[in-house]
C-alpha cells in the first residue's frame, strides 16, 4: 500500500528522502508504468501489467544512513507521483535494495549562458579561421607536405572546427603524462606550452604526489608492490613477456586455461573465454554473434565499442532511451509483432545490449527489470561490465552480484579486466555452447595474438585476492572499502551543492560544470591544488553536460577524501559550480553501516 | 424573427430565378458531387489492419528466437586448443611434448632475450601491470611518449602512435582517414584486420591482383577516366592504397619501389 508523505513521521527516514534529487517520473519509464498501474489498480489490467504485478510484493524500508532526509531541506513543489515514487523505489520483489539514482535538470539560466559561451567561442573560431586563411595568424595545424598539395586535404577544414578553435584551447587537461603507479598518489609529468596548447615542451620536472581521482582503480589493485606484482614478476621471468602467436596455433599457454577456469567461477557460469583488449572484445564477438536477420536493441548511451561491434554485425540496431525499461518494452513487442522491417519476417534472434555501469552517467542497468523483460520476450541479454566488474557487488562479483541475481539469467556477460583488475584485457562468460562457438569462430581467437604471461598471472592473483582463496580477507576489506568510500564521497559532493548524476552505488560520479571554459578552468585549478581530475566536454558528452568524472578507489583513505573534498568545494566556490537547488543539510557524522549488503541472501 | 427570415428567403428565390442557366447547372452537379464524395466508401491504397491486443500477444506468444550460437560438434577442429607449459621460445613444449618452434612470430629470437626481461621486469616495479585508463585520462605514460619517439625515429619519420592491440591497428586507423565515399585499391591477400577496417570505414573498395602491378596500374588508369567525367566529385574523393610489407596469407614481399614510382606521388600509400 503506497503512503503519502504528509502521514509519514521523517525522523526514521522511511519517506523516500530523494524527493529532492529531481528524479523525474517521465524520465524513467518503469517509474511511469508503475504510476499508471496504481492508477488503474481497480480497473481490469492486461496482461502485460500483471506479468510485472506478479512480483511486486510489500516493499521494505531499508534505506542506508546517509541518505537521510532533514527536515528543512526545501522540497520542490512535487506531483502527486510521490507516493508512487517511493513504492517504486522499493519494491522488493525485484529489487532487493534501493535503486537510487538521480540525474537533476540543467538550471535554466546555467543552459542559456552555456549556448552563449558556445556562442562566443564559434564566433571566435571563425574570426580566428579569417585570420589564419589569409596568413595574418601562424598556422600550426598538420598540413599536406609541398609535393602532396594537389591531393584532396584529409581532412576537411569544417569538421576541425570543434578540434582546432574549441579543444585545442583546453588541450593540456588531457594526456597528461605519469610516471609512476597511477594509485591512489601519482606522480605527473610536468610539461609547459608556449603556443597556447599546440605544442607542449617537459620540464624535466615532475610533480609528486597527485591525488589521482581519474584512474578507474575501483579496487587498488594498481600496484607495484604486494603479491600481485611479486607473481607477475615471477612469471614474466618464467614465461617471458610476450607469446607470439595466436590463440589457436601455439599462443594458448597453460596459465591462459587456468585463467579462464577461474574467471568462470568468480562469475558464477559454466565457461569463459579471454582476449587481449577490453575494446577489441566488443567490436570482434558481436559480429560472431549476431548477422544479417537480427536485430540489436542497444542502450542510447553505449559505449563506442558496443556501438562499433553491432555496426559491423550488420544487424539492424534500435535504440532505446537510457534505462528506460517503457521504451525497451516498447520496442520488444514492435519488433517482434511487425518483425523484419519490409519483409515482415520473424527475426531471428534479438539481441539487448546494456552496460552495468554507464561510465559517463555513473548510472546502473536496470537489471531486474531487464531480465523480466527478456525472458517474457524470449530476447538475449549482452552485458557489458567494463566498470561494475570488481566494483559493485557484496563480493565483487559486479552487477548481477549487486541485485543479487543469478548469472545463468545473463546470456552473454561481457567484462574488462583492466578496470578492477589492474591488469589489461577483456572476457565473455557464458554458456559452455558460446564459448566452443567462440573458441572456434572469434576473429580474436583466430588472428590475434593471445594476452602477455605477467598481465595473465596479475588476472589470476588478484581475482584469487577478491574471491579470498589466496588466504587474506584482502579482497573483501577492499570491496567494503570501495563502498564505504562512494558512499561517503557522493553524500559530501551533494551535501556541498554540486550536480552529481548517477546511482548512489557507483564509484563513478560524474559533477556537472556546464560552461566551456569551467572544464578548462576545474581541471587547471585542480591540478594546481594537486589534485589529478577527469573532465570530459563534447563530444563524449551532449553538448550543453560538460562534466567532471571523479572515480572512487578503494585505495583512497579518508583522509585523502577530505583532502579532495576540501579542494574541490574550494574550486567550486570559486568557480560558481554548486548549481544544486536541492540542498541536503549535512547529516551528523554518521558511520557508514555495514548493513548495506547484509540483507542480501548468500 | 419570422419576418426578416421570410424577407431574406424572397430575395433568395428570386435570385434563383434570376441567375443565368449555365450557373444553376454548374451549381446543381457540384452539389450532386460533394453528396457522392460525402457517401462513397474510403479508398486506401493498400489493406492497412491494426492488429488487436489478443493477436498481438499470440504473435508474441509464438516467436521463437534462433539458437544465440549454434551448436558446435565436439570434434571441432579448432576446438581444442594446444596447451603450451613453459615459455615459448625456440624449444617449446605443447600438450606435454617437447617440440622445436616453427610456429611463433618469433623472428628476432626477442622473447628470450634476459635483457628484455630485465627492463620488463624493472618496468614493472615501477608501474605495475595495467594502466588503469585510456591514453586521454592518466593512461599515458613517459614511457610511452618514449617509446612513440624511439619508433619515430627508427622508421625516419616525423611522429609515431602506438596502439594496445596489433588486430585492431590496422582496423581502426583505416577508417580514422578514409570514410564513406573514398576509394581504396587493395591487394587482394590483404590481411583480416585490413578487412575489417575496410568494412568499417564504408569506403569504396577495388582489389587489384596479388602483386601485379599493371592489374594496378588498369585500375587507377579506369579512376582517372571516371575523375575526368566528374571533376567535381574527384575533387573531394580521397584515395588510398593499401598493401602490405610482407603478406601473411601468402608470404611474400610487395614490390614497393615500383609502387612509389609509378604512382608517382599522386597517391596516399598506407
Amino acid at each position: 500500500m503506497t503512503e503519502s508523505p504528509a502521514s509519514k513521521p521523517a525522523s526514521n527516514g522511511e519517506v523516500c528522502p530523494h524527493a529532492r534529487n529531481g528524479l523525474k517520473p517521465e524520465r524513467n519509464g518503469f517509474l511511469k508504468s508503475l504510476q499508471q498501474q496504481s492508477r488503474h489498480r481497480d480497473r481490469d489490467r492486461d496482461e502485460e501489467e500483471q506479468a510485472f504485478l506478479a512480483t511486486f510484493q510489500q516493499s521494505r524500508s531499508n534505506i542506508p544512513p546517509g541518505f537521510l532526509p532533514s527536515g528543512s531541506g526545501r522540497l520542490p513543489a512535487r506531483s502527486p507521483g510521490l507516493a508512487e515514487v517511493h513504492a517504486a523505489l522499493h519494491h522488493g520483489g525485484l529489487y532487493n535494495r534501493p535503486f537510487l539514482e538521480s540525474f537533476e535538470e540543467t538550471p535554466m539560466l546555467v543552459a542559456v549562458l552555456t549556448y552563449m559561451g558556445y556562442g562566443i567561442l564559434t564566433v571566435f573560431g571563425y574570426l580566428r579561421d579569417f585570420l589564419r586563411h589569409w596568413k595574418i595568424e601562424r598556422c600550426h595545424i598538420a598540413r599536406e607536405k609541398e609535393e602532396q598539395k594537389d591531393f584532396v586535404p584529409l581532412y576537411q577544414d569544417f569538421e576541425n572546427f570543434y578540434t582546432r578553435n574549441l579543444y585545442m584551447r583546453i588541450r593540456d587537461n588531457w594526456n597528461r603524462p605519469i610516471c609512476s603507479v597511477p594509485g591512489a598518489k601519482m606522480d605527473l609529468v610536468d610539461r609547459v606550452s608556449h603556443d597556447y596548447n599546440w605544442t607542449f615542451e617537459y620540464t624535466g620536472r615532475t610533480v609528486k604526489a597527485v591525488i589521482n581521482l581519474g584512474s578507474y582503480n575501483y579496487l587498488g589493485f594498481a600496484e607495484n608492490t604486494g603479491r600481485c606484482a611479486d607473481a607477475a614478476a615471477e612469471v614474466s621471468m618464467v614465461y617471458g613477456v610476450g607469446v607470439a602467436s595466436t590463440r589457436q596455433e601455439i599462443g594458448n599457454l597453460d596459465i591462459h586455461e587456468e585463467m579462464e577456469n577461474l574467471l568462470a567461477r568468480f562469475l558464477g557460469v559454466e565457461s569463459a573465454m579471454a582476449f587481449g583488449m577490453g575494446f577489441a572484445t566488443n567490436s570482434m564477438n558481436i559480429p560472431a554473434l549476431t548477422g544479417k536477420g537480427c536485430l540489436i536493441l542497444s542502450d542510447e548511451l553505449n559505449h563506442a565499442s558496443l556501438v562499433l561491434g553491432a555496426r559491423l554485425s550488420g544487424s539492424t540496431i534500435r535504440v532505446f532511451k537510457h534505462n528506460n525499461m517503457q521504451s525497451l518494452e516498447k520496442l520488444l513487442r514492435e519488433a517482434i509483432v511487425h518483425g523484419q522491417p519490409r519483409t515482415h519476417r520473424p527475426w531471428k534472434k534479438i539481441l539487448i545490449m546494456v552496460e552495468g555501469i554507464y561510465s559517463m552517467e555513473g548510472s546502473i542497468v536496470r537489471l531486474p527489470e531487464v531480465i523480466a523483460l527478456k525472458r517474457r520476450y524470449r530476447a538475449y541479454l549482452y552485458l557489458d561490465e567494463a566498470h561494475s566488474i570488481g566494483a559493485l557487488g557484496r563480493r565483487g562479483r559486479g552487477v548481477v552480484d549487486h541485485f543479487g541475481l543469478d548469472p545463468r539469467d545473463v546470456d552473454v556477460m561481457m567484462g574488462t579486466f583492466t578496470k578492477s583488475f589492474g591488469a589489461a584485457g577483456g572476457y565473455i562468460a557464458g554458456k559452455r555452447e558460446l564459448i566452443d562457438y567462440l573458441r572456434c569462430h572469434s576473429h580474436s581467437a583466430v588472428y590475434a595474438t593471445s594476452m602477455s604471461p605477467p598481465v595473465v598471472e596479475q588476472i589470476i592473483t588478484s581475482m584469487k585476492c577478491i574471491m579470498g582463496e589466496d588466504g587474506t580477507t584482502i579482497g573483501s576489506d577492499r570491496i567494503r572499502q570501495l563502498a564505504q568510500n562512494t558512499a561517503y564521497f557522493r553524500r559530501r559532493l551533494r551535501e556541498m551543492g554540486f550536480i552529481i548524476y548517477g546511482n548512489d552505488d557507483s564509484p563513478v560520479v560524474p559533477m556537472m560544470l556546464y560552461m566551456p571554459a569551467k572544464i578548462g578552468a576545474f581541471g587547471r585549478e585542480m591540478l594546481s591544488r594537486n589534485i589529478g581530475v577527469v573532465v570530459v566536454g563534447f563530444p563524449a558528452t551532449p553538448i550543453i553536460e560538460s562534466r567532471a568524472r571523479f572515480c572512487v578507489s578503494a585505495a583512497h583513505s579518508r583522509e585523502l577524501l577530505d583532502q579532495a573534498l576540501s579542494a574541490i568545494s574550494e574550486v567550486g566556490d570559486l568557480l560558481q559550480l554548486k548549481y544544486s537547488r536541492h540542498r541536503i543539510q549535512p547529516s551528523g557524522a554518521r558511520p557508514f553501516d555495514d548493513g548495506v549488503y547484509e540483507d542480501v541472501d548468500d | 424573427m419570422a419576418s426578416g427570415q421570410q424577407w431574406v428567403l424572397v430575395e433568395m428565390v428570386q435570385a434563383f430565378y434570376e441567375a443565368p442557366a449555365y450557373h444553376l447547372i454548374l451549381e446543381g452537379i457540384l452539389i450532386l458531387w460533394i453528396i457522392r464524395l460525402l457517401f462513397s466508401k474510403t479508398y486506401k491504397l493498400h489493406e492497412t489492419y491494426k492488429l488487436t491486443e489478443r493477436e498481438k500477444e499470440d504473435l508474441i506468444e509464438e516467436w521463437q528466437p534462433d539458437l544465440l550460437v549454434p551448436l558446435i560438434s565436439k570434434d571441432h577442429p579448432s576446438l581444442k586448443y594446444n596447451i603450451v607449459s613453459g615459455p615459448p621460445s625456440h624449444k617449446i613444449i605443447v600438450n606435454g611434448k617437447e617440440c622445436i618452434n616453427f610456429a611463433s612470430f618469433n623472428f628476432l629470437g626477442l622473447l628470450d632475450s634476459e635483457r628484455v626481461k630485465e627492463k620488463a621486469l624493472m618496468s614493472l616495479k615501477k608501474y605495475g601491470v595495467g594502466t588503469c585508463g585510456p591514453r586521454g585520462f592518466y593512461g599515458t605514460f613517459d614511457v610511452h611518449l618514449e617509446l612513440e619517439n624511439r619508433l619515430a625515429k627508427f622508421m625516419k619519420t616525423e611522429e609515431a602512435i602506438i596502439y594496445s592491440y596489433g588486430f585492431a591497428t590496422m582496423a581502426s586507423a583505416i577508417p580514422a582517414y578514409s570514410k564513406r565515399g573514398d576509394m581504396i585499391f587493395v591487394d587482394e591477400a590483404a590481411c583480416f584486420s585490413i578487412q575489417k577496417g575496410l568494412q568499417a570505414s564504408r569506403s569504396f573498395i577495388k582489389y587489384f591482383k596479388h602483386n601485379d602491378m599493371e592489374d594496378l596500374e588498369r585500375l587507377l588508369k579506369e579512376q582517372e577516366v571516371e575523375d575526368q567525367k566528374n571533376p567535381r566529385k574527384a575533387r573531394v574523393t580521397r584515395k588510398f592504397i593499401v598493401v602490405e610489407g610482407m603478406y601473411i596469407n601468402t608470404a611474400d614481399i610487395c614490390p614497393l619501389p615500383e609502387l612509389v614510382k609509378f604512382t608517382n606521388n599522386k597517391f596516399q600509400i598506407l
